[in-house]
Parts: structure tokens; sequence; C-alpha cells
């Protein structure tokens, strides 16, 4: 039995992966073989496979959480496990668990009986697990490949919806072109230093500026503008950003959530370590990329959504804009500017899940249809006033407003800005989220102060969406008290990175 | 009882009432409408021990708590009183009760909702004036947009409601950010945000600008000085009478507070360097608004605008720094909040009746509502500052103050007093003299007795700090003279 012993103790380690990845296959295996059984009449066992998919993903947070492992690089050094990746897996489980617990209702309503939904959202998931944890650039492209190709697919699901296959063609074809470039950029790099591990990678690197009159590391350069260009398409910040308003709006809701909440935190994770742990010492390089794109993309976040009408396309400017924000906690280039980044992202998907689970709940009686239009929330404040009210707390915590968790978010983020002394991206910042303010304050004065004698009925929440609704609230309201658990967290994974 | 944590119970106590509220069904309305009342009255008298139990001798603060703490980070968020802010605590706990009083007929949707929203408007403005840490003065300065934001936009009186709640918002936010990054600027380059240790601490000379200024834009547009002062008339014409009231008296003091505990201790050459920018805008404010007055044509206008012509004064004795100057911006502070605000609540008695507020509709009030207009005239004239009222000691205490730091700007700031006769008393002769228009007014009742109860304390007030100021006085001495010593 030699082959278990090969690689034997990497398994282990590698658990929760692994579990994914079996679990993905039981899966497929089980819906494909059950759905297209002619002696059971071809059942739909969409939501079969859904609660599977979120009692798996459960499972696996758990394994995550209580994996006994501190740091191993496994797989030849392929892979590395550390508090960090197990930190970002978490989150990235986490929110996939509760995307999954939003999409339920979506599907049953617009009869979407496929079950591949919930497999591409596994491999997805997946594929951003093993992103966050690559320790290889080879690996690094596998998995962002393993992530990317999933999501196309996801944004092309209504099937009888030319948006849908329009938004899905969009975002695979800029998202190929993107791949291309992160393919230019890590072959460049392996071939002006031979490596392609980041930890090698790193120990060549190492005090590169002092030899820089006898080595050349031009050609490294270029690989890294081309990798950082790639991932920053891939997050969507500008002036790579142009396919995420027709990708969010096209997609369906559900995978608009998705979308909005999972991609960023593995990318910025993997960000954080290809540019923290690897690249450190070409800081005097990258530091303006990352400053400039999010100086960029705060202002074109917010400016661009002034102008929207739809909410779809609103969440996608406003995710431009949060994405400028974590670009500059990147590019400030501390421990505290890492641990505000971390904190600002859980924050974030937090805010993002209220919000989604606030529009997928909503559907009007009449045609079980959601919401399209900013207009179409008029009233609210006179229907169903609890409702509103809720989602007056998500936008005031949007726009930073204390004492909800949002202020608390960004006040971290620019703590750790003002310490790397970047005090005009501090000021636009701020300057750009007052700018931002005005959207959200617009939602509210429409569900509030709103003048049309136009009302909507709007059927009671589903029980999945009203706990996903209640429990982000929760959080978003009395982060103020109880931070500690987050913070310590975020500290302990940005140190794990460092040390 | 109450001595360890006064103030930690000043806050509670209106929280506590929110949670009693939220379970009054809306079928009894009276019952909101009384528990709001009466947990805002507890609060006063909660604060009435406050002042009887202050130690007037000393500069320190007092009834020191610990809040909580921040983890992670050296914040140790301490509440505590002195001199300075002991009267804003009293004029905020004495004007809610007013404000729910005088808003029982008027406000007819949302009973408990409004009441909430007054109720943790005052815990949250308790905090502004007890908390001694600058980053949660800041969060609590920002936290008191959204129930001001929601009062004037669900219940105000107009369409342009809207507008001015977004006015209102943005102007504040945008001062408001940059206030958070000089904050973060001082806690990154300190390791404290502490006012206690911040007091002892110099920044260099360059740095003290760049924050002074920083903290100032914030400032500036809550006190408001001109040119950030136009967000002022649109929320008062567009806030509902309590709305109103509470705006002209607490809020604005927000921004002199902030001036007094926080700009001119920790950033003194700062300040003596931007006084001449501070007495300019201040004259400005107070000639051009005073004129600006006699333009127009709604009645909560004029008050507003007037606002901030006496806003002006405030400021100006502020940056005297000498005793009298300080002394007499704050007991103008107390006075506006009280004067100002009975106005307002004046001009709301006459808009529950005849649903307008263009002066044009209105004359010969004194005709059928003689009481109201006793009342009405009282304060137009403490609005002037006449002698016997509080206006007019604190104004002379000002322009004393000035006048031994600047004879060109007291000069132009006594002209501010002709000016406020001017428009006070076209107003008055305008809306109460004369024939009174049968084609627009109808008989209307007289004062109830609900509203003649509101403004009698307020009366009261004013003829106390106008007659016997140094009851109030007493109280800011010490501290007064250990802020000047902190400059000097």
């Amino acid at each position: 039995m030699d082959f278990l012993t090969f690689f034997g103790n990497d398994f282990k380690v590698v658990m929760p992966e692994l579990y994914l990845f079996i679990v993905c296959l039981l899966l497929l295996s089980y819906g494909v073989i059950f759905s297209t059984s002619k002696l059971l009449n071809y059942p739909i066992i969409q939501i079969n496979v859904g609660w599977l998919t979120i009692f798996s993903l459960f499972i696996t947070l758990s394994l995550l959480i209580s994996s006994p492992i501190t740091t191993m690089s496994v797989f030849n050094n392929l892979l590395i496990i550390d508090a960090f990746s197990t930190f970002s897996k978490i989150l990235i489980v986490g929110s996939t668990l509760v995307c999954c617990l939003m999409s339920m209702n979506y599907l049953e309503n617009k009869q979407i009986n496929s079950f591949e939904f919930f497999i591409l959202i596994l491999l997805a998931c997946l594929g951003m697990v093993c992103l966050v944890s690559t320790n290889d650039l080879l690996a690094l492209y596998m998995s962002i490949e393993l992530m990317s190709l999933s999501f196309y697919v996801l944004a092309a699901y209504k099937r009888n919806s030319e948006f849908s296959g329009e938004a899905g063609l969009k975002y695979f074809i800029l998202g190929a072109f993107s791949s291309g470039l992160l393919l230019f950029g890590t072959s460049m790099i392996y071939g002006f230093t031979g490596l392609t591990n980041f930890e090698e990678l790193a120990k060549v690197l190492t005090g590169i500026h002092g030899v820089s009159d006898t080595v050349s590391y031009n050609g490294i350069l270029i690989g890294i503008t081309f990798v950082s260009v790639a991932l920053l398409f891939k997050v969507g910040a500008a002036p790579f950003h142009m396919w995420a308003p027709d990708v969010y709006e096209g997609a369906p809701t559900p995978v608009t959530a998705f979308f909005s909440i999972v991609p960023k935190v593995a990318i910025f994770a993997l960000l954080l370590r290809l540019f923290y742990f690897t690249f450190h010492d070409f800081i005097g390089f990258w530091q303006p990329i990352f400053l400039y794109t999010g100086v960029l993309s705060m202002i074109v976040g917010s400016v661009g959504a002034l102008y929207q009408k739809k909410i779809k396309r609103l969440m996608a400017y406003s995710g431009i804009a949060n994405v400028g924000y974590m670009l500059i906690g990147l590019g400030a280039g501390t421990v505290e500017s890492m641990a505000g980044l971390l904190i600002y992202l859980i924050v974030y998907i937090v805010m993002m899940m209220a919000f989604f689970s606030f529009v997928l709940g909503t559907q009007s009686e009449k045609d079980a249809k959601l919401n399209t239009y900013i207009a179409d929330l008029v009233n609210l404040g006179k229907t169903n006033p609890a409702l509103a009210f809720s989602v007056t707390f998500i936008l005031f915590s949007m726009v930073g407003l204390p004492p909800f968790a949002g202020f608390f978010g960004k006040m971290y983020l620019f703590l750790a800005v003002m310490q790397s002394e970047l005090y005009v991206v501090a000021i636009i910042g701020v300057l750009s989220s007052v700018v931002a303010a005005f959207y959200y304050i617009r939602i509210i004065k429409v569900m509030f102060f709103g003048t049309s004698n136009h009302y909507v009925t709007y059927k009671t929440m589903d029980k999945m969406n009203a706990l996903v609704l209640s429990g982000s609230l929760f959080f978003l309201i009395f982060f103020f008290a109880y931070p500690e658990p987050f913070l310590i967290c975020a500290h302990k994974a940005a140190l794990g990175l460092c040390l | 009882m109450f001595d360890s944590s006064i103030l930690l119970s000043l806050v509670g106590l209106p929280l506590f009432g929110i949670i009693i509220l939220f379970f009054i069904p809306d079928t009894n309305p009276d019952l909101q409408k009384n528990v709001g009342l009466s947990t805002s009255l507890i609060t006063f008298l909660l604060s009435i021990l406050l002042w009887l139990k202050f130690d007037m001798s000393t500069p320190k603060y007092q009834f020191v708590e610990k809040f909580f703490s921040v983890p992670y980070s050296n914040m140790h968020v301490y509440v505590g009183v002195d001199g300075i802010s002991l009267f804003f605590i009293l004029l905020t706990t004495f004007l809610i009760p007013i404000c729910l009083l005088a808003s029982w007929d008027s406000i007819k949707i949302h009973i408990r909702e409004y009441s909430i929203a007054f109720l943790f408007l005052e815990a949250v403005l308790v905090c502004v004036f007890t908390v001694l840490d600058v980053l949660f003065f800041y969060i609590f300065f920002e936290a008191v947009l959204i129930p001001m934001f929601l009062i004037v936009g669900i219940w105000g009186s107009r369409e342009r409601k809207i507008r001015a709640a977004y006015q209102f918002f943005v102007y504040t936010l945008v001062g408001s950010v940059l206030m958070l990054l000089a904050i973060l600027y001082i806690y990154f380059q300190t390791g404290t945000t502490d006012v206690q240790v911040l007091t002892t601490i110099t920044f260099d000379y360059q740095t003290q600008i760049i924050l002074w200024l920083a903290f100032f834009a914030s400032l500036a547009v809550k006190v408001p000085m001109v040119p950030a002062h136009i967000w002022l008339p649109e929320a008062h014409s567009e806030a509902p009478t309590a709305g109103s009231v509470i705006l002209a008296g607490v809020l604005l003091k927000m921004g002199g507070y902030g001036f007094l505990r926080f700009s001119i201790p920790m950033f003194p050459d700062a300040s003596i360097y931007f006084t001449p920018l501070v007495y300019t805008l201040s004259i400005i404010a107070i000639i051009y608004t005073s004129l600006t007055t006699l333009r127009q044509v709604d009645l909560k206008r004029i008050i507003a605008y007037s606002s901030v012509a006496h806003m002006g004064f405030v400021t100006i004795g502020m940056f005297t720094l000498n005793i009298q100057g300080i002394e007499g911006s704050m007991l103008l502070m107390l006075s506006h909040g009280v004067v100002s605000s009975a106005l307002f609540l004046c001009v709301g008695v006459i808009y529950d009746r005849h649903k307008t507020r263009i002066i044009k509709y209105y004359s010969g009030l004194t005709v059928k509502m003689p009481l109201f207009s006793i009342i009405f005239l009282f304060f137009i004239l403490a609005n002037m500052g006449f002698p016997g009222t509080s206006s007019f000691v604190s104004e002379f205490l000002v322009l004393t103050g000035s006048f031994k730091s600047n004879v060109f700007v007291t000069t132009l700031a006594t002209t501010g007093v002709i000016w406020g006769a001017a428009y006070s008393i076209w107003l008055y002769n305008r809306v109460a003299f004369g024939n009174i228009r049968t084609s627009h007014i109808s008989a209307f009742q007289d004062l109830e007795r609900r509203e003649f109860m509101v403004f009698l304390p307020c009366v009261f007030l004013t003829f106390l700090m106008g007659i016997y100021p140094e009851i109030f006085l007493n109280a800011m001495h010490v501290s007064i003279t250990h802020l000047i010593e902190q400059v000097q």
C-alpha cells in the first residue's frame, strides 16, 4: 500500500478541501443518476442537492474551524496551510453557505430546476479555498481558473434570458483575457527567476534592491505588473471595472450576491499573500499601482453610482468603491493595514449579505418578481416599516455612519492608511465616501419620503432570507458592543502571514 | 444612590424609556406620549441633581467614570463633567421635555417612533457633552445626524423637506470626515485619544494649523458659520416645531462646545493664529445674516438666520480668549438655547392654528391672542438683546471681552445689536400689531394650558439669566479660567 504513504500526512492536512472536492463529485453523480432516471420519472432534485450542499459546507466549516494545523506546506510546497489561509477559508466557506441559503427561495420561484447550480457553487468555492492557500504560481493559475470557469457558467445560468447569457459571455471574454494576462505575467516571473514557488521567490528576491546595480530585475517587474493587472480585473477595480455593472445586472440575483461577496475575499487574500510575502521587496514598485487604482476605484465607484436607477447596477458600482477602499488598505503596506483590510472585509461581506438577502426576499405579491429598479421600493416605509428600517440600518452602515459596523471597518482601515502617512489618499477616500452617502441616502428617501401613489404589496419574506437578514443586521448593529473576536482573528491572521 | 454613576444613568434612562416604548401598542397613543414625557422629565430632574452636587471650586472633571474600553487599542472612554459641559447637559435635558410637550397635538403619525427618536437624541446628546475622548466625541457627534435626519424627513412640514434633510446630512458629513482624519492622525501620533491627556500634549506649529483647520471644517458647519450656514434655514423651515427647537437649542451648541473643549485647548497656537479668520467670518455672519433676515417671508427662516447671527457673537466671544469673552459666549449659548427655542415654539403655536408660516398672512394677532402676543413680545425683545433678559448680559460680556482684544471687531459687532433690533421689531410689528386680517386669519383660541406651561419655564429662565446670571456663571468661572491658563 505504498501509494497511501505518498503524500501521506498531506491528505490529513487538506481534509477540508478534500472533503469539499469529494462532496462535489458525490453530489454531481447523485444529481446525474437520479435526475435522469426514467424509473423515478425524472425527479427534480434541486432542493435536495441544495440542502445537501448547505449541509456539507457547514461540515467543511467545522472541519476548518477545528483544524489543528498551525502552519504546514503540503504537496511539495504547492499549497500552504497557515492561520491566514484558514481565516480566509472560514470567511469564504461561511459566505458561500449564506449565499446558498439566500438562493434557495429564488430557485424555487423561478423554477430553475437544474441541480448543477449548487455543484458550480461548490466548485467555485473549492477553487477559492485552494486559491487562498496557494504557494505556487501554477497552483495560483489553476485555482483561479477553477473559480472563474464556474463563475462564467453561473453568470449565464438563466437559460431563457438573453440578458443572463450576455452577461455570462461578457464575463467569459474579459475573464479569459485577464487569465491570459495572468499567465503571461507568471511566465515572465518564471522566465526571469526560474522559480514558481512563493517561498523560494521570496527568498530569492529578498534584498534585491541592494544588488540593483549588478542584477537587472526589470523582467520580474513586468511580470508583477501583468499579474497585478490580471488580479485587479478579476476583482473589478477601476480602470478594469467595465464588466462589473453589466455582469452584475445580467446575472440572476443570487449569483450577483455570490459575485459581490465571495470572490473579493479570495482575491484579496491572494493579493495579500502574493504582495506582502513574495514581492514585499518591490513595495516601491507595486504600492503606487494599488494606491492609484484604489483611488480611481473609489472615485469611479462613488460617482458612477449617482446616475444608476437599478438596484443591481448600483450595487456593482458600490462594490467597485468598496474594492477601492480595500486596495488602499492593501497598498499601505504595513501589518496594521493588513489587519484593517481583513476587518473591513468581514464587515463588507456581512453588509452585502444583509443587503442581498433583502433584495432576494422582497418579492411582490402579484407576480413573485424581485425589484429591479430603486423606484420599485417606493413607499416601503408605509407598507412594510420593519423591513424599511432594517434596510435603513444597512444603508447607514454602508455610508460608514457610527455606531454601525461599517464605520468601524472604515475607521480601522483609515487609521492604518494614516499611519502609513498617505494623507492625500485618506482625504480622497473620506470625501468619496461622502459622495457615496448621497446615493445610499437616496434609497432611504425613496422608501420613506416618497411621494408616489404606487404601493406594492410584498409577500412574506421566506424563512432563509429572513434568517440571513436578521443575523447580519444583528451583527451590523451590535458590532460596536463586542468587536473583540473579529479584531483578534484579523490580527492573528495578519500576523500569521508576516511571521 | 445615583452618586457613583449619575452620568451613565443620564444616558441610560432615555434608552430605558425607549425599551419601554417599544412595548406599548399603537392603540394607546396617549400612553406612548406620556411615557416619553415622563422619562425625559425624570432625566431632567437627575441632571438638576448633577448641578446640585457639582463642586464649583475645581476645574477638574467630576463624576468621572469609565464608559467602556475599546479592545486592541489604547482607548479607554471616560465620561466626566466640568464647568463647561454641565450647562449643556442641563440645556439638553431641559429642552427635550419641552419638545415632547410642544408636539403633543401636532404629531399624528408614528407617535411612538417620534418619542423614540427624541429620547435617542437625548441619550446621544448627553454622551456628546460628557465623553472625554476625541474619537467618541466624533462618533456621537455624527450619531446625532441619524435621528435628526429622520425627524426632519418624516415629520417635517413641507415638500422641500427632502432637500433640507439631504443638505443637512451631506453638509455635516463632509466636514466631519475631515475631522475624523484629524482625529486618526492625532491617535497615530500620540497613541491616545483621551482629552485629559491630549490637553497636556503640544503639537508643533505646522501640525497644529492643519489639525485646527480639519476640526474647524466640521465645527464650522455645525455652529454654523458663514459660508457653511445654508443648511440651517432650510432645515429649520422644514423641520417640525420640536425638531427646530432641539436643532436651534442644542445641536448648534455642539459646535461651540467642540471649539471650547477640543480646538482651543489642544491647538492653542493655531487658535491664536486663526483668530482673525474667525472674527472675520463671525462679523460677516452677524451683519450679512441680519440683513438677509429683512428680506425673508417665512417666520422660521427669520429666526433661523437670527440664530446664525447670535452664533456669530458666540464665536467672537470664544476666540477673545479672555474670561469675559468666553463666559459671555457660554452664557449666550445658554440664553440663545432658551430664547431661540421659545421663538420657534411661538411660531409653532401659530403654525398649528393657521397652517402657514408666511408673514404676509399674519397681522393683528394681539386682537385675538393677547396672552400669546405678550409672550411673543418678551422673546422678541430677548432675541434683540433687551436689558433685563439673558441675551443682554451675555452680549454685553462678549463685547466687553472682544473690546479688550480688538476694538474694530467690537465696533462692527455692536452694530449687530442694531440689526437685531431692526428685524426683530419689524417682525413683531407686522405679525402682532395692526388690523387683524379676517380674510386670512379666523379667530383661534389663545394659548392652551399646555402651551402656556411650555413657555413658562423659558420665560422664567430668561429672566433669571438676565437679572442674576451669577447663578449660572458661578459654576463656569473656574473651568474657564483653567481653559485660558492652558492657552497661555
